[in-house]
């Protein structure tokens, strides 16, 4: 079994026990939803019927699955190198992360705390000169990179802007 | 009668959108469409998703053709990639790449082009024809559904859609169609008035908005995807003759006839779209070839049927959408939720309230084809620039639009929140090798299921008998519950030892 598929192994292991869980707490919640008995209506027309089933469904699935990889040997210790540790810090793993980063500080944090075309700016710049000059194999030097992003991050702030709020009559976040 | 009446609504369509405003939407959403189809990561599906937030003022025929066109042109745009970098522009193009990539290599990357070009334009024109006839013979027989049958074809599709999307691991198709269906669960249910899963949040009250979701689980996700990669790709470049020989188009007739034929078929399974109707198309072609070792070499043949049968995919994944509400593809998806927002209801209704939609969406589709006829023979070394174009600089314009197009809809930072955990959920989701399609077609799919069940039940008394005794309900009761058990492994052997007992048995009985 390759590398990759006994990793995928061990998360098919964890995922499929997570579904276990989380199907059965949908199942519960959806035991515990109203009946509505008191305007008359049946069992079989209650709201968490389907949310009933779905939750079972995925509580089971979620069983097979785990099984399905501890039958596969996701209990068998990855060699060192190529356990979950490795894989995050793995260059592209960190690409990952970076951007989740850079994705989050926008949305979350920048947008609404700055003006949206400024906040869209610094996320556009950010983004292209980490990945130019920072996370990249050959990376660009960092002067070009940098003055070259400014450009871009300004058109794209500005552009987004005026299309939106003139064009679309979008009141800006 | 019927034929010169619909020939009379075709007619009607085509004269309603020629005129200059239409033929401009034309002319840049289908050239949008193929750059973006063009650019490995921005797919199909997002590239509709966004287009419908920057289409929501428009009037309702010119968003639809806009989005149609952006449609068409993005997944005839995905084999420019497949065939110049060996990265399939959209994964409806990855049949492409096997021969489309080898033909470059071979210095004919100009000609590839451009049979990929005329066979698009054949495959959409196959579906189109099929679109015309069956959607109205298909919304006819619809009629007849009442929620017995509803509440199957809602689990067919589901059901269906996990199992052929996720070939290898069906259980996590399937797994994938019901996290689908649960998320539609969320807000309020329509037979009580109850509010589910919505944990006081007022905004989750109506249910999660599709459109957030689409443009969270194949924006900004595919954004991470492909950002991940550390290595860059080298574009080859084309120098040879672009426009295809007419030979060599008449050769292969039957190959795109067939081509067509099968990915409209495929098209029109709910939630299989055109990545699997091309590849479909491809198996069968190389089945039916007289040069088979050719296929995977630089096969003109082999391009030509998977090009055709994704293109045919297209027109194939709206038929259910106009005749059912149920979508064919992903991106045929995000066009029922563009309907809705314009005020148009697909489903059988749509014929009587609106009879002339379907022969606009024809004459679009026409119009559509002859756009990318047009600028893949015409443009394709000039096209063939966007290629170079760093995602470095690309994406982050990509997830600026993924923020401000959720919501300009309704301008509430909350539906840009949804896409937010759509994108971050649906990224550790394809990590973990679950498909994204059933997830889509669950959302979409939801509440009918819901519905009908329920409604079904009370209909009857709590008597489930007609769900499995009335014809219709049995033939895709029996369909469903076979997918999902010729999908467990030892059913499947059981199955086809019983069959090649039967068929042992058969033999001598007939050799007597």
């Amino acid at each position: 079994m390759s590398e990759q598929n006994s990793r995928l192994n061990k998360a098919d292991l964890w995922t499929g026990l997570v579904f276990l869980v989380f199907g059965l707490v949908v199942f519960h919640a959806s035991w515990d939803m109203p009946r509505l008995e008191n305007r008359g209506v049946s069992f079989y027309a209650i709201p968490g019927l389907v949310p009933m089933a779905l939750g079972a469904g995925l509580a089971l699935c979620g069983f097979l699955l785990a099984v399905r990889a501890l039958r596969l040997g996701a209990m068998q210790k990855l060699p060192a190198g190529q356990d979950f540790k490795a894989l995050l810090l793995d260059f592209e793993s960190v690409r990952v992360l970076a951007l989740t980063a850079l994705i989050l500080t926008y949305t979350l944090i920048l947008i609404g705390w700055l003006p949206y075309w400024l906040a869209t700016a610094l996320f556009v710049l950010a983004t292209i000169v980490v990945f130019e000059h920072v996370l990249k194999d050959d990376p660009i030097p960092l002067k070009r990179s940098l003055f070259w992003a400014v450009v871009q991050a300004l058109i794209v702030a500005v552009v987004v802007s005026l299309i939106f709020e003139r064009g679309f009559l979008v009141r800006l976040p | 009668m019927f034929a010169f009446e619909g020939l009379g609504m075709l007619g009607d369509g085509i004269a309603h959108f020629l005129n200059p405003i239409s033929l401009f939407n034309v002319a840049w959403a289908t050239l949008l469409g193929i750059m973006i189809g063009m650019m490995p990561g921005l797919t199909a599906t997002m590239g509709v998703a966004l287009l419908v937030t920057l289409t929501y003022g428009m009037p309702g025929d010119q968003a639809i053709l806009t989005l149609l066109c952006m449609y068409v042109g993005a997944i005839y745009g995905g084999s420019r990639s497949a065939i110049l970098l060996n990265i399939p522009g959209t994964p409806a193009s990855a049949a492409t790449s096997l021969d489309g990539f080898v033909l470059a290599r071979q210095g004919k990357a100009g000609y590839a082009m451009g049979l990929a070009t005329t066979s698009s334009a054949i495959g959409t024109v196959v579906g189109i024809i099929c679109l015309a006839i069956f959607s109205p013979l298909l919304a006819e027989l619809a009629f007849d559904f009442g929620s017995y049958e509803f509440f199957w074809l809602a689990t067919f599709g589901v059901v269906i859609s996990g199992r052929l999307t996720s070939p290898d691991d069906p259980l996590k198709g399937y797994m994938a169609g019901m996290l689908g269906l649960l998320v539609a669960m969320v807000g309020m249910e329509s037979l009580h008035g109850f509010h589910r899963f919505t944990f006081g949040v007022p905004q989750l009250s109506d249910g999660v908005d599709i459109i957030p979701a689409m443009v969270g689980a194949f924006g900004l996700a595919e954004i991470l995807t492909v950002m991940r990669r550390r290595l860059d790709t080298k574009v080859l470049v084309s120098n040879d003759r672009v426009v295809p020989y007419f030979r060599d188009v008449w050769r292969y007739r039957r190959t795109s006839v067939r081509s067509g034929i099968i990915g409209t078929m495929v098209g029109i399974i709910p939630g299989v779209g055109e990545d699997i109707g091309s590849w479909s198309s491809y198996a069968a072609a190389r089945r039916a070839s007289k040069e088979k070792e050719k296929f995977g070499k630089g096969s003109y043949e082999g391009l030509t049927a998977a090009e055709t049968g994704n293109s045919a995919a297209v027109p194939g994944a709206l038929i259910p959408v106009l005749t059912l509400a149920i979508p064919g593809s992903t991106a045929a998806a995000v066009l029922i939720a563009a309907m809705y927002i314009h005020d148009i209801r697909p489903g059988p209704m749509l014929m009587i309230e609106n009879p002339g939609f379907l022969y606009q969406v024809v004459a679009i589709l026409l119009f559509t084809t002859v756009a990318i006829t047009i600028y893949g023979l015409s443009m394709t070394k000039v096209l063939v620039r966007v290629l170079a174009i760093p995602r470095e600089k690309l994406m982050p314009v990509v997830y600026v639009l993924c923020v401000i197009g959720p919501f300009a809809i309704y301008q509430r930072m909350f539906d840009v929140y949804v896409m937010l955990f759509f994108g971050i959920a649906g990224f550790i989701l394809r990590e973990l090798k679950f498909p994204m399609a059933p997830i889509v077609l669950g959302i979409i799919l939801g509440t009918l299921l819901d519905q009908n069940l329920r409604r079904g039940l009370m209909l009857t008394g709590g008597d489930p008998s007609p769900f499995f005794t009335r014809p219709i309900s049995m033939i895709i009761c029996v369909l469903t519950v076979s997918a999902i058990l010729l999908s467990i492994p030892g059913v499947t052997r059981i199955a086809k030892r019983a069959l090649q007992a039967a068929m042992a048995a058969l033999r001598p009985a007939r050799s007597k």
